[in-house]
This record gives C-alpha cells, sequence and structure tokens, in this order.
C-alpha cells in the first residue's frame, strides 16, 4: 500500500467528527472552485473514468516486500490537476471503503491524506518541469514527494486522534506510530519510481497528457485498445 | 507470478452476488442498510469494551452467513484490513503499559513484551474493523447495481455524483483491460515475477490502463455531448422509502448506541 487507510473504529469520536469536518471542508472548497469555474464535460469524464483507473489498479499485486498494491494517487494528481485529482481521491476512497477496504467513518481523513498526495505531486511536477527536470526525474520526484506528503499527515493524524482504547503517551505513540510512516515512506519511493516510469511512457505517446505539448494541438489518438 | 489479487475485493464478484442471488439481505431496502452502516461506524466508535465489539463483530458474521454470502472469500478479503490492524495495533501491543503477558523478553533495547492491555486493545481494534468490514460487504453483495447508481446519484452532491457513477460503471470495463493487459504480457512470454528487473513492463501495464482510460474518456466526452448532457446523468431506477418496520428497527440501533454512549461510555446519564 501506497497510502494507509486507517481502521474502522481506530479514532475516538470527537477526532471522527474533527477529521470528517475537515474533509467536508476541503471537499466543499474543491467543488466551490469547479462549480465556479464551470465544469466541463471532458473534466467529468476525465475524473470518473480516471477514478475507475485507479480503482482498478489497485487490484494488481505488485511483488514488493511479499506484495504490495497501489492506486497511483501521485500520478493521478499529475494527470487530472489538484481539483479534479482530489474528486478522484474521495470517490476512491468512497468504492474502497464499500468493499470492506479502508473505513466508512474514516472517510474524511482518508480523503485528506490521498487529496493531499494529488496535490502535492501536480504542483511539484509543474515545478519540476518549469525547472527544466527531464520527465522521468521529475515524475517519479513529485510522485515520491506528494505520496511522503500523504504519509506524514497520515502519521501525524493518528497521533493527533490517539488511538480508541489505548493507554499510550502522545511521545510513545509518536513512536510506534513512525515505523508505520517509515514503511510507507519506503513503499513512495518505490511507486514515485513507478510513477516517474508511467509518466515517461505517457510523455512518450501522448505528451499532451503531462502538459508538454499544447492539448489542442493534439487531437489524434493514440488509439489505444484493451 | 503476478496477477490480479484475490485478497482484494473483485466488484464484479461482489456484484454478480448482488445480482443473480436472493437471500433475505437482498429483500431488504437499500437506505435500510445505508443506516445500518452508520449505526456500527458510531457503535464501533463508541464502544470500549471487548466483549460487546466481539458481540457485534459475531452478529454481523451471523448476518453475512444468513445473506448466503462465501465465508471463504471474506477470509481472503480480511487480509488488507488486518493488515492495517496489525500495523497499528501490533506495535501498540507491545508499547501499551500494564501487566505482562508469559515475562519479558530481554532485548538490547530493553525487555519486550505483549501486555494484557496491549492484547485487549489489538482484539478490541479487530473487532472495530472486521464488523464494518463485514457489513459493508454484506450490504454491496446485497445491493443491485441500479440500485447503488441510485443512492450514489442521491447522497453525493453535484459533480461528484457524476463522477462516481462514470466510475461506478468504468471500474469493471477498467478492471478487464487491466487483466487483458497482464494477460497479454505474460502470453507473450513476460514473467513479472520480479518488480524491479520487469519495471518497465509494469509502467507500460499501467500507463496503457491510464492511456486506454484517458482516450475511452474523450470518446465518452463526444457520446454525452452528443446525447445532450447537461450536467446531469439521468438514473431511471428508484429506491423507495424503506417500510415501516425497518425504519424502527434502525431508529432503535441508533437509540440503543446514543443511550449507550451517554450512560456506559461517557457516563454522562449516571445509572
Amino acid at each position: 500500500m501506497a497510502h494507509i487507510h486507517l481502521g474502522e473504529g481506530s479514532f475516538p469520536l470527537w477526532a471522527l467528527v474533527l477529521w470528517t469536518t475537515l474533509g467536508v471542508a476541503l471537499v466543499g472548497a474543491v467543488v466551490y472552485r469547479i462549480r465556479k469555474g464551470g465544469i466541463k464535460t471532458h473534466q467529468i469524464a476525465l475524473a470518473g473514468i480516471g477514478a475507475a483507473a485507479s480503482f482498478a489498479i489497485f487490484q494488481l499485486n505488485i511483488p514488493v516486500w511479499g506484495g504490495i498494491h497501489m492506486n497511483l494517487t501521485g500520478l493521478v494528481g499529475i494527470l487530472a490537476g489538484p481539483l479534479l485529482g482530489a474528486l478522484i481521491a474521495l470517490v476512491v476512497n468512497i468504492f474502497s471503503a464499500a468493499l470492506g477496504h479502508g473505513a466508512v467513518g474514516l472517510l474524511g481523513a482518508n480523503t485528506l491524506v490521498n487529496a493531499s498526495e494529488a496535490i502535492v505531486a501536480y504542483y511539484a511536477f509543474r515545478t519540476l518541469l518549469r525547472m527544466d527536470w527531464d520527465i522521468f526525474p521529475a515524475g517519479a520526484s513529485a510522485a515520491t514527494l506528494g505520496l511522503s506528503a500523504g504519509a506524514i499527515l497520515m502519521g501525524a493524524i493518528i497521533v493527533i486522534s490517539g488511538v480508541n482504547g489505548s493507554a499510550l503517551p502522545r511521545g510513545d505513540l509518536t513512536i510506534a506510530v513512525a515505523g508505520l510512516v517509515g514503511l510507507n515512506l519506503g513503499v513512495a519511493v518505490i511507486e514515485g519510481i513507478l510513477t516517474g516510469f508511467v509518466v515517461q511512457f505517457l510523455a512518450s505517446v501522448r505528451p499532451d497528457l503531462v502538459g508538454l505539448v499544447d492539448r489542442t494541438t493534439s487531437e489524434e489518438s493514440a488509439g489505444v485498445t484493451a | 507470478m503476478t496477477t490480479l489479487s484475490n485478497h482484494v475485493p473483485d466488484p464484479r464478484l461482489i456484484t454478480a452476488y448482488s445480482e443473480h442471488r436472493e437471500g433475505p439481505l437482498h429483500r431488504v431496502n437499500p437506505w435500510t442498510k445505508v443506516g445500518v452502516v452508520g449505526a456500527l461506524v458510531l457503535a464501533v466508535t463508541v464502544v470500549e469494551s471487548l466483549p460487546v465489539l466481539a458481540g457485534l463483530y459475531a452478529a454481523t458474521l451471523v448476518v453475512y452467513g444468513i445473506a448466503g454470502l462465501p465465508y471463504r472469500r471474506l477470509g481472503y478479503w480480511y487480509t488488507l484490513p488486518l493488515l492495517f490492524v496489525v500495523s497499528v495495533a501490533g506495535p501498540l501491543a507491545f508499547l501499551e503499559p500494564g501487566v505482562p503477558i508469559g515475562g519479558a523478553l530481554t532485548t538490547p533495547i530493553g525487555e519486550l513484551s505483549v501486555t494484557w492491555a496491549g492484547a485487549s486493545l489489538f482484539g478490541e481494534l479487530t473487532c472495530r474493523s472486521l464488523t464494518v468490514v463485514t457489513f459493508a460487504l454484506t450490504a454491496t453483495m446485497t445491493t443491485r447495481y441500479a440500485d447503488i447508481a441510485y443512492l450514489l446519484g442521491r447522497l453525493l452532491p453535484r459533480p461528484i455524483d457524476q463522477v462516481a457513477l462514470l466510475t461506478y460503471r468504468f471500474t469493471f470495463v477498467m478492471i478487464e483491460t487491466l487483466e487483458d493487459l497482464v494477460k497479454g504480457v505474460l502470453a507473450r512470454g513476460a514473467s513479472l515475477s520480479e518488480f524491479w528487473a520487469n519495471r518497465r513492463i509494469y509502467a507500460r501495464i499501467l500507463g496503457m490502463t491510464l492511456l486506454t482510460a484517458i482516450e475511452r474518456s474523450e470518446r465518452l466526452v463526444k457520446s454525452m455531448e452528443a446525447r445532450g448532457y447537461d450536467g446531469d446523468i439521468t438514473l431511471y431506477g428508484d429506491v423507495p422509502r424503506p417500510p415501516a418496520r425497518e425504519v424502527v428497527a434502525v431508529v432503535a440501533c441508533y437509540a440503543g448506541i446514543v443511550a449507550y454512549t451517554l450512560v456506559v461510555a461517557y457516563q454522562v446519564i449516571p445509572v
């Protein structure tokens, strides 16, 4: 897993309310920005099918450390942008929770974690491209940065909330969670490298998708079918 | 060999159960199931007694069985939720203060032991997580595709509902696309057993999956606009309000949880 879905009931009630409120505020702000700017049909279609692809990719078992699963949220952020990336993170979390993966009550917290991955990855990628980085290192670094931000936010959310039923002081809890964050940072590097290769591949067949050429100049489909 | 996982629930199998099986839970109103999921989330958050949590978990397991759903599959699907429990509660079981179980192991960094409080916490977190996982799967495996689409359309604000409806529709297509791509590279002699040696093949599979998704979305835009799409994917289905007895049952669930919270969990009302 490149991002952690916290288990149901892990947090006390006040934390559940807090993260849900913050998650709703983030999604509300995104929806407001999208509605204000006027969402185009192609953005709806891209977000819907992009979320489906992200959800499908999670089904693939990657043979690292016995098997890990990835949603490629960093890549989704790079391709779809910060606003649609945040919406995709929410929708993927809703579908994951409905299938028993992730927590229904922690949709707010999980959306904050995953949306931060997509948003940080997008802005990092754009910044690195402006600094004349090549596609592979820019994609890999941006995704790694985004996923690392998500992992650290996930750890911070656990430490701030505390674990339901645990008498452990915050300092000791921080030590316990540090291992989990460290493991996620390791996976972030692997997913970052994989994202770099995927971005490089996409740039070779559809450079408009990663912003290398104007989208309107690339009207021809690559003709990709399953 | 890398394939699609059997420990991650396959939406196609879940939909097959909801569409082609007929059990007692299939006849329960979808709104009622949503209400029960909310009640269970609240319950596992406020209840702190291991026997009560274990009872709740046992009850959801019984409901899962009554619905005629497969326990063996459920065992596979528990892999990821249990991994998350272990990743959080595992270290806590050792760090939690209390009386050690069966003595302590001396290590260079000090004595290491699982305490009774740590083991109890592990059990609590496991029951909390698996209770909702089990019922969420029960609900999705007994609710028809059209009904889930209707609930998504009603519960989520625009444009999230539109994105969610397209995601639900195309999840099945994208999984088949990914499966075809994996089969294709395996048929051409590739080995996906090691990640690093095959990183470019993985990138190509994932890149092609995303590219297929994007190209499909571009074709979809044309067909949506040709049909006069104005920001609303019309849903022709309808999920009626739940019958009175189901409403009473859901209200009773919430009332019980609120009473438990006030009396036992937070002791706002002394007994």
